[in-house]
């Protein structure tokens, strides 16, 4: 199955394209500090690009996985406007992916986070920059050990939400409680980079340097994450907004939709 | 060749096609109410009612003109001025469906689209309206003269100074307490008033007594519009009668209205005259104001008023832009962007000029 998988959930426009053998191309855009994020400028034209470079057309993409957040509005909007409009005009199958998932996926497959034979790996806590002192943040723990080499799902601790970044203290507290929890957390993302000192002062947490790429969602994970799951027809590919137009809130101020 | 356009600049979610002989074959337009009790449009909300419905509206768009995907050749989109967060909606949905068949593919001017309503024909209009002439477009976002020589192009010999025309209706009927949209309210109540019961600055009435500033004689000489004033005006009158607004409202909403179509006549007149054309066409929410097109005919030239339906906000407009504009072969439009006011920005013009869109504009990672 030829599969093209797309996240535009953070500044980035990250891609990648499964080939039939399973290998993997992936391409992004990372916009320079203070740059504005350029998804609807980027995004197509890296597609092309990466198909090109695998020989193939749009007319040969089987599947498109796309990351439907949480993340900036607009960013995601553009991403799934274009995986939709692929979708509908090769034609395609779709499958949505959390973006915070891809994240914790990604965080999970690098080498540090857990040896073969070593301990169960970290705990993942993937926060993102939700703008207005506020994140979006998801807890994440290694798939069961038993699973093989095939890229198994990170599983879901807590579910996605924005929050305060003084409450992610908290949030982890609450999921250390759980039987079975992780011992050790790797936070990653752009919220976790901004927010680290609410992260770091709680023990056997850790947040991975700056500029580790740890912090940037990569769509192989997007890819890898939707090869398994079940499309949706297009229509209810939606974005994860999880909190509701300020005009609404000013209008009946209630706490945004349960996530 | 079938055309497929998308427009999202505002509320509403439109698809249309046209057949290869230019004729409409479905003009699709949902309209999103969701925005009346905000008293405006919010551009968030608009947004996001777009991305729910444009795959559903671009389906119905193809079954209406009973064809399917594989039978269009040119896809089209509104790329501004509009509200960046919708326009990308559907620019991102139509490139998308372009690229997907390697189809070519035109970005389209929203003004451009409200000029090129008047080359369309319908069964109100059978006969297209042909340039040259002049074309009024005023609607909640924009008022403007455009001098149109060719299908393709126009020049711009005034636009407002402040609000829009259509703002203007829509702001004087909340005065009224009229709600959101109000300007087909306040027409209604308008025809049951007296249109020269109050006098607004800027109307006949008011003209007739003469008395303004140097400024005001600049302006005059200019073929750009100011509609502040007037409303202005409107929360004096309603102000001044105090309990008896209410009583006088059917007259307020006639005067009011009248001294925004005068404005608007006078100018068409002006430019008509600079021009030394005497073909007018009209686009635009409020070219739907029966007092606006009534006035229109009495000024005697060759007049062309679309149907309401193509005033509007509509993708039909659109495809007829995209009709007459050189066509983006792919890929070369795969990096275009949304722009939210003024003129289109050079680059999107020609991206022809791009020796390969398929060289990637920034660095890739390696696999
Ligand atoms: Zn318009």
């Amino acid at each position: 199955m030829i599969l093209l998988a797309l996240d535009t959930a953070t500044p980035a426009s990250a891609l990648a394209v499964r080939l039939h053998d399973g290998s993997v191309l992936a391409a992004r855009d990372d916009p320079r500090p203070g740059e504005r994020p350029g998804h609807s400028a980027h995004l197509l034209p890296l597609a092309a690009d990466l198909l090109a470079r695998a020989s193939l057309r749009f007319a040969d993409v089987q599947r498109i996985a796309v990351g439907v957040g949480p993340g900036t509005f607009t960013g995601l909007r553009i991403g799934l406007a274009t995986a939709r409009g692929l979708a509908q005009s090769i034609p395609a199958e779709i499958v949505p992916v959390s973006s915070l998932q891809a994240l914790a996926a990604g965080a999970l497959a690098a080498p540090l986070a857990g040896e073969d034979d070593g301990p169960p790996g970290p705990g993942v806590l993937a926060v993102l920059d939700a703008r207005r002192a506020e994140v979006f943040a998801a807890a994440h723990a290694p798939a069961a050990s038993a699973t093989p080499a095939a890229v198994a799902p990170p599983v879901e601790l807590a579910a996605p939400r924005v929050l305060a970044p003084r409450e992610l203290p908290g949030l982890l507290a609450e999921l250390r409680s759980a039987p079975a929890a992780p011992a050790r957390w790797i936070a990653v993302g752009d919220g976790a980079v901004r927010y680290r000192s609410h992260l770091e002062s709680l023990p056997a947490v850790e947040v991975p340097p700056e500029h580790s790429p740890l912090h940037l969602l990569d769509a192989r994970q997007v890819a890898a994450l939707a090869l398994h799951a079940e499309p949706l027809p297009l229509e209810s590919v939606l974005p994860h907004y999880l909190r509701r137009a300020d005009a609404e809130l000013a209008l009946s101020p209630r706490p945004a939709e349960a996530p | 060749m079938s055309i497929l356009a998308l427009e999202t600049s505002c509320d509403d979610t439109c698809a249309a096609v046209l057949a290869p002989d230019g004729s409409i074959a479905a003009n699709v337009i949902s309209s999103q109410h969701v925005h009346d009790r905000f008293g405006g449009v919010v551009p968030e909300i608009a947004s996001r009612h777009h991305l729910e419905l444009v795959n559903l509206v671009v389906a119905r768009a193809l079954a209406e003109a009973h064809i399917a995907l594989e039978d269009v050749q040119l896809l089209a989109a509104t790329q501004g001025p509009g509200l960046v967060g919708a326009l990308l909606v559907g620019l991102s949905t139509a490139k998308s469906i372009a690229c997907a068949r390697e189809l070519p593919f035109v970005p389209v001017d929203h003004l451009q689209g409200h000029v090129a309503a008047n080359f369309l024909a319908t069964p109100q209009t059978p006969a297209p309206f042909a340039p040259p002439f002049v074309c009024l477009i005023a609607s909640g976002g924009h008022t403007l003269l455009a001098h149109v020589s060719d299908h393709h192009s126009y020049e711009t010999l005034g636009a407002t100074l402040d609000d829009a025309a259509g703002e203007a209706f829509d702001k004087g009927a909340r005065m009224l307490g009229l709600g959101f949209p109000g300007g087909p309210a306040l027409e209604r109540l308008a025809r049951d008033g007296d249109p020269d019961a109050f006098s607004f600055p800027g109307s006949d009435a008011d003209r007739s007594r003469g008395g303004r500033g140097a400024a005001r004689q600049r302006f005059e000489r200019t073929l750009n519009f100011s509609f502040a004033g007037l409303k202005t005006a409107l929360l004096y009158a309603i102000r001044d009668l105090g309990p008896h607004a209410r009583d006088r409202a059917a007259d307020l909403a006639a005067s009011y209205q009248a001294a925004i179509v005068d404005r608007l006549l006078q100018r068409c007149a002006q430019a008509l005259h600079a021009t030394g054309l005497h073909r007018l066409a009209i686009g635009g929410g409020v070219a739907c104001n029966g007092e606006l097109r009534r006035r229109l005919a009495e000024l005697g030239v060759d007049l062309h008023l679309p149907p309401p339906a193509l005033c509007t906000d509509n993708a039909a407009m659109i495809a007829s832009a995209a009709r007459f504009a050189p066509a983006i072969p792919f890929p070369h439009y795969l990096h275009l962007d949304a722009y939210a006011s003024g003129e289109r920005p050079p680059d999107h013009s020609h991206a022809l000029t791009h020796p390969s869109s398929l060289a990637s504009p920034a660095p890739a990672i390696a696999p």
